[in-house]
């Protein structure tokens, strides 16, 4: 759907605000109540969800044009979806869905951001989101003989993805979770230099194009390679494959697993076991792109109608997306299985979970309010005695790093292929 | 409109550069909010000029002095989730957006209180005040709503008004920044004492700070509030849980907390559910009450669940069977002992007795009413999925448990008529949607509200919602309705200056005294009264003729 098919939603935001919050019911403490980084930091209405429709409104009626405020309110937002779970507690309307079609639209009308404009050209040219060489993509792996799928064949291909390819100090991250997989016997190989980009975040930053591109370019590496079974430690790539290339008609074809998902799998076949003690109090935090936004794709197509007079409804029912299938409790189960580890919940989990601050481009973009919304979250973990956060994206624990290294936070950081390690 | 340079520069040397924002795109999102389409005939309404967000009561004030000097009209809102909130006269005129005075300024247990800033909405004041045993009441609008709107500005009634009394008696005191600038500190607090008066702002001034409808930001800013808690028979901290594979919405507490009870009692008719409630409500047992639209069912997650959840309840439940949702009602008591708890369920139970009612096993499952008891002492939000808007209709005034009765089911009959032609929400058999509101153990009366639900974008619909309106609220009508209608249930139905011009002279002259607080509180009319009053008609209203008003017409963009 365009952003103008969006009219109705546009027209029945009430204005009732809980986009800028978790939802009420799950509200425990007050310090942590608020969902939407971007209104958080930003303050004026417009930067939460409810303002968006109201900016889509007012540029359908003519009433306004993008302008540079129109895109600084569109861009500085992570694209998280807190605002469209808590929405949808009371609403059957689509706020990301809306958001993602305006980044669309203003791509598709030249009206770009420079930091992003910089990461597409990286992209495109190199075809990955860090602006590095492609011929430096598989050097995260070098020296662990792991096969090389351009050349051989297996079973389990293992997707890095940009971030943990080219940020160095996650190498180690990236390479652990390889390892542990090889040590477990699956017959797992990487795309070394031919990995390239899954597309995902381009498409969040509205380059609808490169997702497509990307697709395909996937589809037929892995045909080619003839894996039955894709895993990733990145939670983006995870959503990328799993929800986006279903939702543009590009499903790949083969079973994809975001890491966790095959460790808590390995684990409870037995062969991994956790044995060492581990004795650290930590906290989970859930990546959007594994929790509310890892859950699959529903398709619909249908019309609205009417019953009990007025009452709105679809024929065909439509299923929203409201972040429940997302994948919450296998990581909970991974890490509650680490013996000596006291693993503590915070006041926003799973659906409701506080965005770490890197998605949406905000991390290219505006790396200040990356910043910002991660040390809230540092904080967070600290107020539920937390000395580590965990977690299950490369994306949320660089930014958490660059967040405590800011604010001088010493909350360790890790994700959790690093704490099975520990306890293997 | 957009200020000129120096109004500007007046404006952003109070607040600072990152706190006044004029850009259009930014503007438009503060002009559209529920009920615009209602009252505007479209979703926008005049955009602001510039919008504030001042950080304190000095900021505000010093702002507001500033309008005084360049005749800038100003308004100011808390999180704005209210008909006509952003509305403005004309395009002159500036908001305040008071999300940066976002604080609990102090729980005095005490004393029962709380000092509260005006973005701290009902349900964060709950959760700290849980902690000292106490308790704020439920406001109608859902969790989001702001105390200092819902008990200094705004009319509206809600379920635990029987133990905790209607909004606008629970003021202590306030923090008053008047439309000259002027900081005007009521209650004792200038005379050394905390903000505490039993009498409201103090000295009768309750009727000049709100009244019942409230003044809606018409008459300046309540910067700061001393409002009255209640005791909380809770525990201080609880959780909400939903299991893994079920949607947020099915979140619930596993059981009624310690220290409540909660029973759904069905009666045989409407007459013998009004003799028990008046009852139950006069024996002073109760800590929450609701007729009818309290269920105990499952909330769905979206229209299309709810509507095959209510094909299913259709066939389960048997009006006839005596389990009428509509005959039965939710009551909860609560007690600082066991024993205190048995005292109130035996008179609960006798009273039940007596009017002939039973507990359905379907209605009083444990579950369902940990459900009920979440919905009716906090909130279950505002359900404006179903068609996308509602009127909380006619019969808010306050009023004796008879006259409420006669209105109820007057509105029932009228909005049957616009319920079978199709334009409003239809329960079908046995449903209806009434309630009926009693304040202090029904000591002070009650309030009701039947709520017509439409679509706004239906041109049927939303026609239909203002003939049912203009027919309910007229007191030339059969209904014969005496009292100021009141906002929330509605003043605002209609163009504010309709509704006073025309219906000021049957109702006592109301008007004209409510016109001379407008002139001496606001001599430079610069305070915004598009949900107040103006201090001098404007020649556009018409009698008899549903005016849209102009204002928004002929916004140059």
């Amino acid at each position: 759907m365009a952003w103008q098919d969006y009219v109705h939603d546009m027209q029945r935001c009430t204005r009732c605000s809980y986009c800028k919050w978790i939802p009420y019911r799950y509200m425990r403490n007050t310090d942590f109540a608020q969902g939407c980084p971007s209104l958080s930091r930003y303050l004026w209405h417009a930067y939460a969800a409810s303002g968006k429709f109201n900016m889509a409104y007012s540029l359908l009626q003519n009433r306004i044009e993008i302008d540079d405020t129109f895109l600084d309110v569109l861009y500085k937002c992570n694209m998280d979806g807190s605002c469209d779970i808590s929405c949808k507690v009371q609403q059957d309307i689509e706020p990301l869905q809306l958001m993602q079609e305006l980044r669309i639209k203003c791509v598709e009308d030249g009206q770009l951001i420079p930091a992003h404009m910089l990461v597409i050209e990286g992209l495109r040219k190199e075809d990955n989101m860090m602006q590095s060489s492609k011929a430096d993509r598989g050097k995260w792996a070098e020296g662990l003989k792991v096969k090389n799928l351009t050349g051989e064949s297996a079973e389990v291909v293992y997707h890095a993805g940009c971030r943990y390819s080219f940020d160095q100090e996650l190498w180690p991250v990236a390479r652990g979770g390889l390892q542990l997989l090889m040590n477990a016997g699956v017959d797992v190989g990487i795309m070394g230099t031919d990995e390239a980009c899954c597309g995902g975040r381009a498409y969040e930053l509205g380059y609808a194009g490169e997702l497509t591109k990307y697709a395909e370019h996937q589809m037929e590496a892995f045909r080619t390679a003839g894996v039955k079974m894709l895993v990733t430690p990145c939670s983006d790539c995870y959503a990328c494959f799993k929800v986006l290339y279903d939702k543009i008609g590009k499903k790949l074809g083969i079973e994809v697993l975001h890491i966790t998902q095959y460790l808590d799998r390995l684990i409870k076949e037995g062969k991994l076991k956790l044995t060492k003690k581990v004795p650290l109090t930590v906290t989970y935090h859930d990546p959007c792109h594994l929790g509310r936004l890892g859950e699959p794709w529903i398709h619909w197509q249908g019309k609205e109608t009417k019953v009990m007079g007025q009452m709105i409804i679809h024929d065909p029912p439509k299923k929203f997306r409201r972040g429940t299938n997302g994948v919450y409790e296998t990581p909970r189960d991974i890490l509650k299985n680490i013996p000596g580890l006291n693993f503590v919940e915070m006041y926003r989990i799973k659906e409701y979970s506080w965005c770490c601050g890197a998605g949406g481009g905000v991390i290219d973009a505006y790396p200040d309010f990356a910043t910002w919304t991660g040390s809230e979250r540092l904080k967070e973990a600290r107020a539920v005695g937390a000395r580590a956060i965990v977690t299950a994206c490369p994306w949320c624990k660089r930014n958490f790093l660059d967040a405590a290294k800011e604010t001088g936070d010493n909350m360790e950081v890790y994700d959790i292929i690093e704490l099975v390690q520990k306890a293997i | 409109m957009k200020l000129s340079r120096e109004e500007y520069q007046a404006l952003e040397n109070i607040v600072g550069p990152e706190y006044i924002n004029q850009e259009p795109v930014i503007m438009d999102t503060y002009n559209q909010v529920w009920g615009n389409k209602f009252f505007f005939d479209e979703k926008h309404s005049v955009r602001p000029a510039a919008v504030l967000l001042p950080a304190n009561t000095e900021e505000v004030s010093a702002a507001v002095k500033v309008c005084n000097k360049y005749g800038i009209l100003f308004k100011a809102f808390s999180s704005g989730f209210e008909y006509l909130s952003l509305s403005l006269v004309h395009s002159k005129g500036i908001l305040f957006d008071l999300r940066r005075m976002n604080r609990i300024i102090e729980i005095d247990a005490r004393n029962m209180r709380a000092v509260v800033e005006p973005y701290i909405s009902i349900y964060r004041l709950q959760l700290e005040a849980a902690k000292y045993g106490l308790f704020t009441g439920r406001i109608g609008v859902g969790y989001s709503a702001g105390i200092i709107a819902a008990e200094c500005c705004h009319h509206g009634c809600q379920h635990t008004m029987v133990f905790t009394s209607g909004y606008g008696r629970n003021v202590l005191g306030v923090e008053w920044v008047l439309p000259t600038g002027e900081i005007l500190r009521m209650g004792t607090a200038d005379s050394g004492g905390d903000m505490f008066s039993a009498d409201g702002p103090g000295f009768s001034l309750r009727g000049i700070l709100r009244g019942r409808t409230g003044a809606n930001g018409g008459h300046g800013v309540i910067t700061k509030a001393s409002v009255k808690l209640y005791p909380w028979y809770g525990p201080a901290e609880w959780e909400q849980k939903k299991k893994p594979g079920e949607p947020l919405c099915f979140g619930q507490l596993d059981s009624v907390l310690d220290g409540y009870r909660v029973f759904v009692p069905s009666f045989p008719d409407l007459d013998k559910t009004l003799e028990a409630s008046e009852d139950l409500c006069r024996a002073e047992i109760l800590c929450a009450f609701g007729i009818g639209i309290i269920g105990t069912t499952q909330m769905q997650e979206g229209n299309d669940e709810e509507w095959a959840m209510m094909q299913k309840m259709t066939r389960n439940i048997d009006p006839a069977g005596g389990m009428s949702i509509a005959n039965s009602v939710v009551a909860v008591i609560g007690g600082q002992s066991t024993r205190e708890l048995e005292y109130k369920e035996k008179c609960l139970r006798a009273i039940t007795e007596k009017w002939g009612g039973r507990f359905s096993p379907i209605l009083n499952e444990p579950r369902g009413l940990a459900r009920a008891f979440a919905d009716i002492m906090w909130s279950n939000g505002v359900n404006l999925r179903s068609t996308g808007d509602f009127l909380p209709s006619s019969s808010s005034p306050d009023g004796s448990p008879a006259m409420l009765k006669k209105l109820a089911l007057q509105e029932g009959e009228v909005k049957k008529r616009y319920e079978e032609a199709g334009a409003f929400l239809t329960m079908g058999s046995g449903m209806r949607m009434v309630s009926w509101r009693p304040e202090e153990n029904l000591s002070i009366g009650a309030q009701g509200i039947s709520t017509a639900q439409y679509d706004p974008y239906d041109p049927v619909s939303l026609k239909a919602a203002r003939d049912f309106i203009d027919e309910l609220f007229d007191p030339r009508s059969p209904f014969n309705r005496y009292g100021v209608p009141s906002r929330g249930g509605c003043l605002q139905i209609e163009p504010v200056t309709h509704i006073h011009q025309n219906w000021g002279p049957l109702y006592d002259n109301y008007d004209k005294w409510l016109r001379q607080i407008k002139k001496m509180l606001d001599p430079n009319t610069v305070g915004d009264w598009t949900a107040y009053i103006p201090p001098e008609y404007p020649d556009y209203a018409k009698e008899g003729d549903y005016v849209l008003p102009s204002y928004g017409k002929d916004e140059r963009l």
